[in-house]
């Protein structure tokens, strides 16, 4: 852009010299003319002058003459753009919607990108915000977990940040709202945390030094985000000075954050925590608290901090406490944007749509480029008429670039219309937890870029034809003006690689989809390992502090339990700490077996661990297939005992029995040591999408992991099965929280960005196709149609019908059969690209190439066979009559 | 000295400087001084709209220029008549003549 700028003044500025000087000549020929007859110098000078007139005012008339010829000129093209696309109006609509469509769909999906991965977060300097991570070197995977020793150490040894904060929480956390129970989305945060995001509050204050509870008390302060306070208390003032939490336990709400702060995520609650450690915790203790990840970290950058700087900071603080910590050994620091952070999971998506649209745009280019060659085949004529007059090849050019101009303006006008519904569209598809997804709208930055593609379209599709027909040779064509023309052969190789292109492109499209959609399939139909049919989930939440707490709470779950599973039409009914379905991911456990030598840490095995109380295997209708299920008689006050899937089975003890052996979870060896008394089948619990991984299943009867959701299931209505689980549970106690889904709600869930990327792109594909087989029909009907007379020659020498269909049709495959080809290539380099977004089915998918090339092949015979067909059944008597 | 000379009729310069132009290149200076030579003195060139209407006519693509060295040694802008501008000129000249012809006949030269 720049370049140009600077491309059109260097060219003012020699127009300007030149005239400069032109002038100057004359003047002083002039003076030298006046000196030569008598005159002194400084009467010549005068003379000269008064006659010229004046320099400058000559100059600005000469300048007019430049401004005026060139807006003459623009106007009259125009108009008689205007005039030419009018005249043929069914062409120019045809090829007005095939680049309105290609330009909305770009705009509208770039509109989306340019919100969710361009638009800068909005928090003041976001640029210098960054979470801070946990990078195993061992996986070489960054994680955002932290554990706690390790942000203090971070926190004192590192000068790069102007503030550090640490956060946990969960979206689901109970609280008690006006005597109700509730779930809210809720975080505790230490001190800096709203300094770093440069927030002030909008009524009230925000959490500052003075909030933070002493060392392991309870915070008595909170900030609420502003659309909960107007949901909870009618408005943001209304909500200050209001207490949440239940008696003993109660926290005052001191501020209503900005009404756009919501982090992280759709944040409602923020209490302050204290960071550091309670003075009782073993210096034992605090070091094996370094293997346990319990924070999320974000920090501002000072201001001037190169952000390599800080990284390479941060990364020797790491390594220095890798030498430090046994827990740290395999561990380093990462510092990752922010913003990364949080669109780093749909990058990949969004970037794939993105690629496919402007596949899809490529193809609308090369349709309309067709289109208007074979226009302008048609009107070789007239251009040759045009350059007899006096035209030049420049002037011919941009007459024609004008005219692809005013399309390519009406079609975007257009275009932003149809991206502005389609926008509407995709928002409504996408998945709930796309980030960001809520502020898409279309800006200066997707107006300019809708602009962009508008100009690079119209030089794309309109300088090809343009240039070639200017090329033409005039007395030739204006030789055999008397009749059609036949056209050149040159004209007719470049539509030709033109329709190659379109099938070429549509080939890449078509697989793409057509992997995803079996991608898609092959996960809605994958082996789970339980059945997710007919199983109502109902979250729940009961806070416990010690022994008592927690024995009242195993109580109250037997008894809820108990009660529901005598509700006819409930089959089976069971607790389960973290119901998994892609959601809170939990990180798995090192474990070790009893009686065998220790692996170093970072080398020992690994399994998710889960608590879940008796009939959990038999209500998701998991195989037992040896020893037993958990029982009511596994208790606090007896041995713990857990039961492990098949792989932990396979791996851990191979062609041994694991009934009966014993193993440790965690990393300390002081964790009490298990008996396994169960093998069970193995399941996609966590992440349908990953294949089973290791899992040991605890007892939450034995007081193990959170309070767990009820899982029930039923050969009733779950919707009212809920509303009678509801009652049992107030019942038991008002106070814990509950909500409801069905398992199946949530394995749907899991499918929600491989559904949408599959949608949008089946979507594209589909548009694609279809352009393409115009694309070959148009092309081919108006090959016929050009041939009319020279088929109707054949037929009348005794050429059959069936000889010109093979005719026109082969023209027709040939080119059709080159782009499949070198589509298929395309296609398998593109198919490379998505391998990472394919699950259950390999990039290879001999089925899905093999399905494309059929449905592609098809449709171009059909395309090809109509416009063959008119020309075989035309008489040929008529045609020749005609000439 | 001026009032033995006419300004040049409104749309003629054009014809003029296309006319000198046949002849040879030329650079505005020279243009402006022919015109009075050929026409023995008669017609005045306002130079203040001579380079305006040189530009135009170039704009046209009937005239091309260039720099190049003139009799007095030093750089000038010079013009020549293309091809347009040839069969321009036997345009210009042929509804001159006819206008001219009309004129005459007016005022019964002709009778």
């Amino acid at each position: 852009m720049n370049k140009l700028l600077n491309l059109l003044r260097w060219r003012r500025d020699r127009l300007e010299r030149d005239l400069d000087r032109e002038l100057r000549y004359h003047v002083e020929r002039r003076i030298e003319d006046l000196i030569r007859s008598g005159l002194s110098e400084s009467e010549a000078r005068r003379e000269a002058n008064l006659e010229f007139g004046g320099v400058p005012q000559v100059q600005e008339a000469v300048r007019d003459t430049w401004i005026s010829r060139w807006l003459d000129t623009l106007m009259r093209d125009v108009r008689y753009a205007i005039r030419s696309l009018t005249k043929s109006w069914g062409f120019s609509l045809g090829a007005g919607a095939v680049l309105a469509l290609a330009i909305g769909s770009s705009v509208a999906i770039f509109s989306v990108v340019s919100t969710v991965l361009l638009r800068p977060l909005p928090y003041p300097d976001a640029e210098r915000i960054v979470s801070i991570e946990t990078l195993f070197t061992n996986t070489g995977q960054s994680a955002e977990m932290v554990s706690g020793p390790d942000f203090l150490d971070w926190q004192i040894r590192s000068d790069v940040f102007a503030r550090m904060a640490a956060f946990f929480g969960s979206d689901d956390w109970p609280a008690i709202v006006g005597g109700r129970a509730m779930f809210a989305n809720v975080r505790y945060v230490s001190a800096d945390f709203f300094a770093v995001f440069g927030q002030t509050a909008y009524a009230g204050r925000l959490l500052t030094a003075q909030d933070v509870p002493s060392v392991g008390a309870n915070p008595t302060t909170v900030v609420v985000a502003y659309p909960w306070a107007v949901t909870h208390f009618g408005s943001a003032e209304a909500a200050i000075g209001k207490t949440l939490g239940r008696e003993g336990r109660t926290a005052v709400i001191v501020g209503v954050a900005a009404p756009g702060f919501r982090y992280p995520g759709a944040a409602e609650l923020w209490f302050p925590f204290n960071a550091q450690p309670p003075p009782h915790v073993s210096a034992a203790q605090l070091q094996a608290n370094r293997a346990n990840y319990i924070y999320q970290v974000v920090g501002k950058l000072k201001a001037g901090v190169p952000f390599p700087r800080a990284e390479a900071q941060m990364r020797s603080i790491g390594d220095n406490l890798a030498k430090e910590f046994a827990e740290n050994r395999v561990k380093t620091v990462s510092l990752v944007p922010l913003q990364d952070r949080l669109t780093g999971s749909v990058r990949v998506t969004l970037w794939v749509l993105m690629s496919a649209v402007g596949v899809l745009w490529l193809i609308a280019c090369a349709n309309i480029a067709n289109l208007l060659l074979a226009r302008a085949t048609g009107r070789t004529h007239e251009i040759a008429l045009r350059a007899a007059l006096g035209a030049g090849r420049g002037r011919v050019v941009r007459q024609l670039l004008t005219e692809s101009c005013v399309l390519a303006g009406v079609a975007g006008l257009a275009g932003l219309l149809l991206a502005s519904m389609l926008m509407q569209g995709i928002v409504a598809l996408s998945p709930a937890n796309l980030p960001r997804i809520g502020d898409v709208r279309m800006d200066t930055t997707v107006l300019l870029f809708a602009l962009g593609l508008s100009l690079i379209s119209t030089v794309l599709f309109g300088l090809v034809p343009a240039l070639h027909t200017s090329r033409l040779n005039v007395s030739d064509a204006l030789k055999r003006s008397g009749s059609k023309l036949t056209i050149s052969g040159a004209a007719t190789r470049l539509r030709s690689v033109l329709v190659v292109a379109e099938v070429g492109l549509s080939v890449i499209l078509l697989v793409t989809a057509g992997l995803l959609v079996r991608s898609l399939f092959a996960l809605q139909h994958v082996d789970l390992g339980f059945t997710k049919e007919r199983v109502l989930v109902a979250y729940t939440e009961y806070g416990v502090e010690g022994d008592a707490e927690m024995r009242a709470r195993i109580r109250f779950y037997a008894e809820v339990l108990d009660r529901l599973r005598a509700v006819p039409g409930v089959s089976a009914a069971a607790g389960v700490a973290y119901v998994g379905m892609g959601l809170e991911p939990r990180t798995p456990r090192d474990y070790s077996i009893e009686g065998r030598p220790q692996e170093r840490a970072g080398e020992r095995p690994q399994a998710e661990f889960h608590a879940v109380t008796e009939d959990y295997f038999k209500t998701m209708e998991i195989p037992l297939v040896a020893g037993r299920d958990f029982a009511r008689t596994d208790t606090r006050d007896t041995p713990q005992v857990v039961i492990i899937n098949e792989i932990l089975a396979r791996t851990a003890f191979p062609g041994e029995s694991p009934i009966g052996r014993r193993l440790r979870t965690g990393t300390s060896l002081r964790a009490s040591s298990m008996e396994i008394i169960g093998v069970v089948g193995d399941t996609r619990m966590q992440d349908p999408s990953r294949p089973p991984q290791q899992v040991i299943y605890a007892a939450s009867n034995q007081g193990l992991g959170n309070s767990p959701s009820i899982l029930a299931r039923t050969s009733l209505d779950e919707t009212s099965l809920a509303t009678t689980l509801r009652m049992l549970l107030n019942d038991a106690n008002p106070t814990v929280p509950v909500k409801f889904k069905t398992m199946e709600a949530l394995f749907d869930d899991t499918l929600a960005y491989p559904r949408f990327r599959t949608q949008v792109i089946g979507l594209f594909a589909a548009v694609a196709t279809v352009l393409a087989i115009v694309g070959i029909f148009s092309v081919l009907a108006y090959l016929v149609g050009q041939r009319t007379r020279e088929l109707a020659i054949r037929r009348a020498l005794g050429a059959k019908a069936a000889n010109v269909i093979r005719l026109i049709v082969g023209q027709g495959l040939r080119l059709v059969a080159i782009g499949l080809v070198l589509g298929l290539a395309g296609a398998l380099a593109s198919a490379r690209l998505i391998s990472g977004l394919l699950y259950e089915i390999s990039s290879w998918d001999v089925g899905t190439y093999l399905v494309t090339l059929a449905v592609l092949g098809s449709a171009a015979l059909l395309a090809a066979l109509v416009p063959a067909i008119r020309a075989a059944t035309v008489a040929p008597v008529i045609v020749l009559q005609q000439e | 000295m001026s009032s033995t000379r006419f300004p040049i009729p409104q749309g003629t310069l054009d014809m003029l400087i296309l006319r000198v132009l046949s002849l040879d290149a030329a650079h505005g200076y020279a243009i402006a001084q022919r015109v009075q030579q050929i026409s023995r003195e008669t017609v005045r060139v306002n130079q203040g709209s001579l380079y305006p209407a040189l530009h135009r006519l170039e704009q046209k693509r009937w005239l091309r220029s260039e720099w190049r060295q003139s009799e007095t040694g030093r750089e000038a802008k010079f013009y020549a008549l293309t091809r347009a501008g040839h069969t321009q000129l036997a345009r210009e000249k042929e509804s001159w003549d006819r206008l001219t012809a009309a004129v005459r006949l007016i005022f019964g030269e002709g009778a």
